[in-house]
């Protein structure tokens, strides 16, 4: 920190990071569109595009980590940025999963005469809510559960368990994945068959990719907590990967009751 | 001149809506269903006839007769 620094707010440096970002963002979509339209090259500038946006990630992210465990650049008050961001990030979060749930509602509460007014759709061979599902949705939540362990193991200054709770905590997220892949894998109806397929890959792949993202996220944390990134005071990261963590879990629940459960009886 | 009588289905409680789109299936099923219990050209299901007839559009009775031919009805036959 600079030594004429008078006040606990953090002015970051010029990055290049917010432009490469951009840019990545612009080959992705011009390349996904020439990709998707079969031109030539198409296929090139969206890989590049992709790979553009994740190595963007990677910098812009440890250079944050940089800024904020290496040169304490994230006092109380820079904290609480992160912080209540987040809370907006994870509302809209809600919302986008809102619109799956929405749209299958709509489609199973009322089914129109075209599958034959009845949920699910006539020809149609459901998942037995009581097989996979029911095993899968305590895996998730005792990782919720897990990831609360860890949260009290920073709190309590125990850094070993607390590394040991994040292991226990991705240990069963991937278990919850390999499952998830095991039930698509194994679907007898794909996301073509009716409505009643679109809906559900819809709702629980994009479930299943906010599994996936919080698996990452909770890895990182686990890293960072082996290296002793994280402290007692100082762990807003781990707050945001719990939080985010704990938002998949609901989800999960309302997927099972709903989609799973009541409409595939 | 003998008088001609106009009737259309009779209100049901289960279709309260405008929308009589899934009285005009209900009764197509219902029609149908009666068909395979009484077996064909039963008079007594002659009634459930007129009602779909009167209620549904002439394109969904011949796309729904094409999906029984073909076996992709989609309804509970």
């Amino acid at each position: 920190m600079i030594e004429s620094q008078r006040h606990s707010y953090h002015l970051v440096d010029p990055s290049p990071w917010p432009i490469s970002g951009s840019l990545g963002a612009l080959a992705t979509t011009v390349g996904g569109v020439m990709y998707m339209h079969s031109f030539q090259g198409g296929a090139t500038l969206l890989s590049l595009g992709l790979l553009f946006i994740l190595y963007t990630m990677f910098v812009w992210w440890r250079d944050v980590l940089r800024e904020s465990t290496l040169e304490g650049h994230h006092t109380k008050v820079v904290q609480l940025g992160p912080r209540y961001g987040s809370i907006p990030f994870i509302v809209s979060e809600v919302m986008f999963l809102f619109a799956f749930f929405r749209a299958s509602s709509h489609s199973s509460l009322a089914p129109t005469v075209e599958i034959g007014g009845i949920w699910p759709p006539k020809g149609i061979e459901v998942l037995d809510p009581r097989e996979i599902p029911f095993l899968n949705t305590p895996i998730l939540l005792s990782s919720g559960a897990a990831v609360t362990w860890a949260h009290h193991a920073i709190l309590a200054g125990k850094e070993k368990r607390a590394v040991y709770a994040l292991v226990a905590t991705v240990s069963l997220a991937l278990v919850f994945t390999g499952f998830q892949g095991m039930e698509y894998y194994q679907a007898p109806f794909t996301i073509s068959d009716s409505i009643y397929g679109s809906t559900f890959f819809l709702a629980t792949g994009f479930h299943g990719f906010h599994v996936i993202i919080g698996t990452l996220f909770l890895i990182i944390c686990g890293i960072r907590q082996y290296l002793g990134h994280l402290t007692k005071e100082h762990h807003v990261g781990f707050e945001a990967a719990a939080w985010y963590w704990h938002f998949v879990d609901v989800v999960r629940l309302f997927l099972f009751v709903s989609i799973y459960w009541w409409g595939g009886i | 001149m003998a008088e001609i009588e106009l009737k259309t289905a009779p209100a049901d409680f289960r279709f309260p809506t405008t929308n009589q789109t899934r009285h005009c299936f209900t009764r197509y099923v219902e029609f149908h269903r009666c068909l395979a219990a009484k077996g064909d050209g039963s008079a007594e299901c002659e009634r459930f006839a007129k009602y779909y007839r009167s209620l549904c559009p002439g394109e969904w009775v011949e796309k729904w007769n094409e999906q029984r031919e073909n076996g992709t009805f989609p309804g509970p036959l």
